[in-house]
């Protein structure tokens, strides 16, 4: 059985080798997910595919030094952050803290197909303020902080994964896991309190 | 840091199975206490919490355009083959080529 991984660096190495289509097919594997990792820092949808653009194709200048000693994804992550990072400097903003678009886009999630499972609308009521809480809370984070724990809350990552994608020491990113849960629990537990009594 | 908060620290890397060996017997008693539970409690929640709201988030991300891949391609396509680096060996830094954008792989 090939891992991710192991697949990833076989399409890598045929690149090296003179194969432009093998990464066609890693571009084709990656484009959804980096951009879902770089809208959450740049939001607006054009400027994020952009920086998706940009980070694939220096991606494709740096792939000669790609050796494999950590994971391709990782490694394009880290070069997907910080083409965005570079790009919210040059556009002389930081990333949108909670902002009026982060109310639309909870209104958005009216009709969200995940959403109709769910039975009472009371329970419809609490898990779409939870979302919207959390959603707002992670937007509002610094960019450290939201960039560690979508890394490894939404992308699966190890420690040692982020550290490699965010060039920083395990420590740090235990450190900024936890400062986002304790800013995002701050905003949270009147919620949770609230959803916790109702079931009493 | 004071104790309490290095501890929910420690609670919180124990949620990811990240917690160093040396400080397992510290988490793993805070554990016994009711903040302790709390913490672990609340930290899988937001983890649920965050996953929950990321799905539904995932409907207002656009994927990329349907001009992307053919534009992208295009731009490939000047771009000379990256090649495989030879001579400086594989314990070479080839970060300092990379400049900020990225480090080796």
């Amino acid at each position: 059985m090939t891992t991710e991984r192991e697949c990833d660096q076989l399409l890598v190495e045929r690149v090296q080798a003179g194969d432009r289509r093998a990464f066609d097919l890693l571009v084709a594997k990656y484009q959804r997910r980096l951009m879902r990792l770089v809208s959450r820092l740049v939001h607006d949808p054009a400027e994020a595919e952009d920086v998706v653009q940009e980070t694939f194709i220096k991606a494709f200048r740096a792939l000669r030094h790609f050796r494999g000693e950590s994971a391709f994804y990782t490694w394009l992550y880290r070069i997907g952050i910080n083409t965005a990072k570079n790009f919210l400097v040059t556009q002389g903003r930081r990333a949108p803290t909670s902002t009026e678009t982060d109310a639309e886009r909870a209104e958005g999630f009216d009709d969200a197909d995940s959403l109709r499972d769910i039975n009472t609308p009371e329970s419809v009521l609490a898990s779409k303020q939870i979302a919207y809480t959390v959603n707002a809370a992670m937007e509002a984070l610094p960019l450290e902080l939201r960039t560690a724990i979508v890394l490894r809350e939404i992308e699966g990552l190890s420690y040692e994964e982020i550290s490699e994608v965010m060039s920083c020491p395990i420590g740090t990113v235990r450190s900024r896991i936890f400062r986002a849960r304790e800013v995002i629990a701050e905003k949270l537990r009147p919620l949770l309190e609230v959803s916790a009594d109702k079931r009493r | 840091m004071d104790m309490t908060k290095k501890t929910r620290e420690l609670i919180s890397a124990l949620c990811d199975d990240e917690i160093p060996e040396a400080d397992q017997e510290l988490a793993l008693a805070a554990l016994d206490g009711e903040d302790g539970r709390q913490a672990w409690d609340l930290y899988h929640r937001i983890g649920d919490a965050v996953r929950a709201a990321d799905a539904l988030r995932a409907a207002s991300v656009p994927d990329p355009s349907p001009g992307f891949t053919s534009r992208l391609a295009e731009r490939l396509a000047a771009e000379p083959l990256p090649g495989k680096r030879t001579g400086a060996g594989d314990g070479a830094d080839p970060t300092a080529q990379l400049g900020a954008v990225a480090g080796q792989g």
